[in-house]
This record gives C-alpha cells, sequence and structure tokens, in this order.
C-alpha cells in the first residue's frame, strides 16, 4: 500500500485519481489544488509519493513543477511524479537535474491504463523512475548520440527506450513478450556497444542510460 | 479659340447666379464669423495658459489652461469641420479619437502631446487671415448687391429728394461716388454688378484656400499620424490574436482535453474491473457507474469542443452577417430583434469582427443593463461603411473608457480602421454604434 497526496486543479480528474489509488488499496492522504497546499499536505502525511499536476493556480504555468522540485530538496525521500496534459523538454531536464531517483513525468493520457499508470507511481513511490515514453522519444530525438545509437539492432533500441522510461529488465520482457533472459542479453549488449559501465541496480542504470543520451 | 473665351466669359459671368456661390457666399460670412471667434477663443486661453505656466505657482492651472485650450481646439474643429459640410457639402473625416492615458501625468503627457489637437489649434490662428478676407468676400458682395438696386431706388423714392445718392463702390479698400441722376444710377448699378461679380469669384478662391486648410489641419492626420496609429493598431491585432490563441488553448486544455483525460481514467477503471480475477461475477453496479461518468464526460468534452468551435468561427457566419445576427439574437437571454440590410457584402474579416461585436454588446446588455428589450441594427451606408447598432433601453451608464469589455471592443475595431459610439446617459437607453469599413 502506498501513501499518495495528489494535487491537481481540475476537479474531475482529483476525484478521479483519488478513487482510482483507493481502488487499488492505497490512500489517498490529501488531494490539494495548488503548489503551496501541496508543500504543507506532503509536511504534514509524509507520504511515499505525490502525484502532481503541473499547470495549477494561481498563474496556470508551471506551479506544479516548481512545487515539484521545492519538495524534493525539502523531503528528498518521497517520491514526484509530474502529471501533465503536455510533454515538455526543458520541465523534465530540471526534473531530472537532482537525479532520477522517485522521479516521475507522465502525460495525463496515460491513466487510461490503471495497471500501467499504478505500476509507474509504485516505481516512483519505490525510488524508482517513470518517464513517459514521450520524454524517453524526445531524448532520442535530440540526442547528439546519434553514431552510437545507430550501432543498436531495432529490438536494443526498444529495449533502450524501455530502460530510459526507468522499467526494470522483467517488466520490459513483459512489454516485448521475451524472456527475461533474452532481455539481459539485449542490455548487456546494449552496455557494451555504447561503452556503459555495466550496473545491476534499475536506478544507477536509468541514470546512465538518460546521461548517455543527455550527453 | 472664341468659343474657349465665350465659354470661360459665361461661367465667370454666371457664377453670380448659382446655387453653389449662395452657398460659398453664406460659408464666408458664417465661416468667417467662426473663424474670428475660434482665433479669439484660442489665442485667449493659448496667451493665459502659456503665460501662467511660465511662473512657478501657475504651472499647474497654466497648464490645465493649455489642456483646455486644446481640447476646446479640437472641438473648434470640429465645428468648423461640420460648417464646412453643411454649407459646402465638403466632408473631411474627424481626427481619431483622443486615447486617454492611465495615470494623471500620463493623461496630462497624452493631451500635451495630442497633434490633432495642436494641427486644430494652428488651423484657429491660421483661420483668422483667411476670415478676413471671406468676410470681406461676403461685405463686397452684400454692397454689390446693395448697388444694383440703385436704378430701382432712384425710381420708387429718390426722384423728388434733392441732393446727390451715395454710392459705395468697395475698390480697392472702400470709398464712395456720388451719383446725380437716373443716368448716373446705371453707373452705380455697373459698380455694383463687378462687386458682386468680384465677391462672388474671391469667395470661391478663398474658399478653396479654406477647404485646403480644413483638409489637411482638421482632417484625420498627416501621414506620420497615420503611420504611428497604424503601429498602435498592429500592436493591437497581434496581441490580440496572441491572446485569443491562448483562450483556445486554455479552453482546450481545461475543457476538453481534461474531459476526455477523466473519460479516458474511467474507460480504463472500467475495463480494470471487467478482467478482475473474479471477472466470472463482474461488479455490475460499479461498472455502470463508470461507464456513466465516461459517457458524461464523453458528452461533456463535445460540448466544449462545439462551443470553442464556435468561438473560433461561428459556421452561421458563413450565410452572412443578417443570418448569423438572427441566430445570435434566437439565443440572447433578452429578447432581441434584428433588422438587416446590407448591399455589398462585407469582407469575412469584417463579419467576424461585426458578429463578435455584437455578440459581446448582448452579453453586456445582458449582464448590466437590466434591458427588457436589445434592437440589432445592421447596415451599410453609402460611404462604404457597415453600421452595426445595438440598443437597449436598459439604466444606461455603459462606459466605454472604463471596464474593459467596450475598450476591448474599440481595440479590436480600431484594428481595421473602425470605431465604436457609446451613448448610455444615466437611466439609458444605451446605444453603441460600431462602425466598420467594408473591406479590412
Amino acid at each position: 500500500m502506498m501513501r499518495v497526496v495528489i494535487a491537481e486543479d481540475a476537479a474531475l480528474l482529483r476525484e478521479g485519481l483519488t478513487r482510482l489509488l483507493e481502488d487499488r488499496g492505497h490512500s489517498v492522504c490529501a488531494a490539494v489544488t495548488d503548489g503551496d497546499a501541496l508543500l504543507a499536505a506532503v509536511a504534514e502525511h509524509q507520504p511515499d509519493v505525490a502525484v502532481v499536476d503541473i499547470r495549477m493556480p494561481p498563474s496556470h504555468t508551471d506551479e506544479g513543477l516548481r512545487a515539484a522540485l521545492a519538495m524534493r530538496k525539502a523531503f528528498p525521500g518521497t517520491g514526484v511524479l509530474m502529471f501533465s496534459q503536455y510533454i515538455e523538454t526543458s520541465y523534465s531536464a530540471q526534473l531530472l537535474e537532482g537525479g532520477a531517483a522517485g522521479v516521475g513525468y507522465l502525460l495525463k493520457d496515460r491513466v487510461a491504463n490503471v495497471a500501467e499508470f499504478a505500476a509507474a507511481l509504485e516505481r516512483v513511490a519505490g525510488g524508482g523512475t517513470a518517464l513517459d515514453p514521450e520524454v524517453v522519444s524526445q531524448l532520442f530525438r535530440a540526442s547528439r548520440q546519434r553514431g552510437g545509437l545507430a550501432t543498436l539492432t531495432p529490438r536494443e533500441r526498444q529495449v533502450l527506450a524501455l530502460m530510459a522510461e526507468g522499467r526494470s529488465n522483467s517488466a520490459i520482457a513483459a512489454d516485448l513478450v521475451v524472456s527475461g533472459g533474452a532481455v539481459e542479453k539485449h542490455v548487456a549488449s546494449i552496455f557494451t556497444k555504447l561503452g556503459l559501465p555495466p550496473d545491476e541496480s534499475d536506478n544507477r542504470r536509468v541514470l546512465a542510460v538518460l546521461h548517455y543520451l543527455g550527453g | 479659340m472664341d468659343e474657349d473665351i465665350r465659354r470661360v466669359a459665361g461661367t465667370v459671368l454666371r457664377a453670380p447666379f448659382t446655387r453653389r456661390t449662395v452657398r460659398e457666399l453664406l460659408y464666408c460670412g458664417i465661416g468667417g464669423i467662426t473663424g474670428v471667434i475660434g482665433f479669439s477663443i484660442t489665442v485667449v486661453m493659448l496667451a493665459l495658459g502659456l503665460t501662467i505656466s511660465v511662473s512657478i505657482l501657475g504651472t499647474v492651472v497654466g497648464l490645465l489652461l493649455l489642456i483646455l485650450a486644446l481640447r476646446v481646439s479640437r472641438r473648434l474643429g470640429g465645428l468648423h469641420r461640420r460648417v464646412a459640410w453643411w454649407l459646402l457639402r465638403y466632408q473631411v473625416e474627424a481626427p481619431p479619437k483622443f486615447q486617454p492615458g492611465t495615470g494623471i501625468l500620463n493623461r496630462i503627457d497624452k493631451r500635451l502631446r495630442d497633434r490633432a489637437a495642436w494641427r486644430a489649434v494652428s488651423y484657429s490662428l491660421v483661420k483668422l487671415p483667411v476670415a478676413a478676407v471671406q468676410l470681406y468676400a461676403t461685405t463686397i458682395t452684400c454692397i454689390g448687391l446693395a448697388d444694383i438696386t440703385y436704378p430701382v431706388d432712384w425710381v420708387l423714392f429718390r426722384h423728388q429728394a434733392s441732393g446727390p445718392m451715395v454710392v459705395v463702390f468697395p475698390f480697392p479698400l472702400g470709398g464712395t461716388f456720388d451719383v446725380y441722376g437716373f443716368a448716373g444710377t446705371y453707373l452705380a448699378a455697373i459698380a455694383g454688378a463687378f462687386s458682386v461679380l468680384a465677391g462672388t469669384w474671391l469667395a470661391r478662391g478663398i474658399n478653396a484656400g479654406d477647404r485646403r486648410l480644413v483638409r489637411s489641419l482638421l482632417g484625420p492626420s498627416s501621414m506620420s499620424e497615420r503611420v504611428s496609429e497604424l503601429e498602435r493598431t498592429r500592436t493591437l491585432a497581434v496581441e490580440d490574436s496572441a491572446a485569443a490563441l491562448r483562450r483556445v488553448e486554455r479552453d482546450l486544455h481545461d475543457g476538453a482535453q481534461m474531459r476526455l483525460a477523466a473519460l479516458a481514467m474511467n474507460l480504463g477503471m472500467a475495463r480494470e474491473k471487467l478482467s478482475d480475477d473474479d471477472a466470472a461475477r463482474p461488479d455490475h453496479a460499479t461498472v455502470r457507474e463508470l461507464l456513466d461518468a465516461a459517457h458524461r464526460n464523453a458528452v461533456d468534452a463535445l460540448a466544449d469542443l462545439r462551443d470553442l468551435a464556435r468561438g473560433i468561427h461561428p459556421p452561421a457566419l458563413d450565410n452572412g452577417l443578417p443570418s448569423a445576427l438572427a441566430t445570435l439574437a434566437a439565443s440572447s437571454a433578452i429578447p432581441a430583434s434584428v433588422t438587416a440590410e446590407i448591399g455589398d457584402r462585407p469582407a469575412p474579416a469584417i463579419e467576424t469582427i461585426a458578429y463578435f461585436c455584437a455578440a459581446e454588446l448582448i452579453a453586456n446588455a445582458t449582464k448590466h443593463s437590466y434591458a427588457n428589450q436589445i434592437k440589432i441594427n445592421i447596415f451599410t451606408e453609402r460611404t462604404g461603411v457597415l453600421r452595426l447598432q445595438v440598443t437597449d433601453d436598459g439604466i444606461g451608464g455603459a462606459d466605454a473608457t472604463h471596464g474593459s469589455g467596450l475598450a476591448g471592443l474599440a481595440q479590436r475595431v480600431s484594428t481595421v480602421d473602425g470605431r465604436i459610439d457609446v451613448s448610455s446617459p444615466p437611466g439609458g437607453p444605451t446605444t453603441v454604434s460600431v462602425e466598420l469599413p467594408l473591406k479590412a
């Protein structure tokens, strides 16, 4: 069971999210509508993770992101899942600046797949990473490592993208409908081709991949 | 050659008997008098304002007087323009309305930089010599007319009287000669005819000059003013469209997009319920509830999108303004009637602006006026102007400078050189008149 704080100004989505999470046996400690209330609620309830809308009152621009960054500083142990109708590369860059542990950035569309959304949230709550496929494909497009990426097979590129999203080997295997061993082989091959140090922990692996893509 | 001379001579000699001459002479008389009055007022106020503002203590009073002088000059300019239209049928459009700034200092500054007012001041000053010539032309014509009647006068009144008859002959600058007999009165009549002819043509000549002055000094603007006006309205247009796009984005984000996200969430949850392990007996009530919510969100999203699309371009406009306005009136909360008389169809951009003006004005009336009835009147004028009038029988007191609604409309309209006039005395009725060119 996770303890969750929600910050979302649209009542429809706030209530929907609350219900969705409670249906799955999680506990929603607080559901607030702006950044200041989010920080107060996190201080009060010490949740495992916060789901934060980026655009909230009063200015309806990026107060959610700013609140999330402040929250990361003040409560490093609490995961943050940014939840937005748009993917902005500059936002994801700011969010990942302080490390990829306990960070997520998903399009609101992803909530349509309840199981995947819940899995992503659980990953973030557990100190993992959950990046939207959109974020990852933007990173791929913007990456200066075209030469390195070109050496990968299509399958390996798929695996790399899923790694960048923050998924574990078993999740990747389930997603691609292959065996765990096959994924491990792909991962090892990718790391060799790109010259990355192999690392067992999912967390450090995401960071290495993101660092590679961003570099 | 002879033909030409005869024709010119004919024109010259016939001139006094034309209707136009009567108007020109009337204009000389009336315009001359208003010119002298305008000159006096302007000079007195300017002199007072300038002298007082030179002394330190009087700066404020002097400045206020100066501003008053500028405002009065604008009014006087309007008077002169109207006289020119009334008597000469010479139409010069008014310069753009003064755009007051915000804040007292800014207001004063803008008043003092009001170029149209300064041009009106210069007209008032230049008008004095013009008015002098105009009054002279009127006078000699009148004297000439009197002189022409001398033979008749002699026969009717003077044949028994003793002594000479004094004839005023206004050339070069005035003078008299005496007439001692009936034959002499013909000389007086000839002198009179000459005076009338001279006065007539002098009037025409000086009025031609005056027209030029009216156009250049009391007209809309010089080229540089026009340029700065265009720069200003272009900025407005750009800002307006950027704001419109931002509004659309905001509406989408908070409306349809949000509802579709909620819809996707409802469907996702319903699917979860159905694929639970105990799918053999799914929780029908919950699934139904989730589907209801999804359905509601889909319907609301459609409504949001429809409103948004209509806000971008009302489909009814495709059939022309009259039918679009009729649709608008039909959905008004206060009973509204439309009369339309449109000749050439305006450009699409103009139609759109007119439509949104009408929509905004109806919304304003509904919100603020407590009216029982709204009348929407749209027609094209012969001068190539589309005029929209929205009248309500409400409480009045609408103000174009305050309240962003009317001010925003005025901005939007000014981007196509249109203008808005508001008449809304306390107690009503309120009439807002929007003037737009037919082509953007």
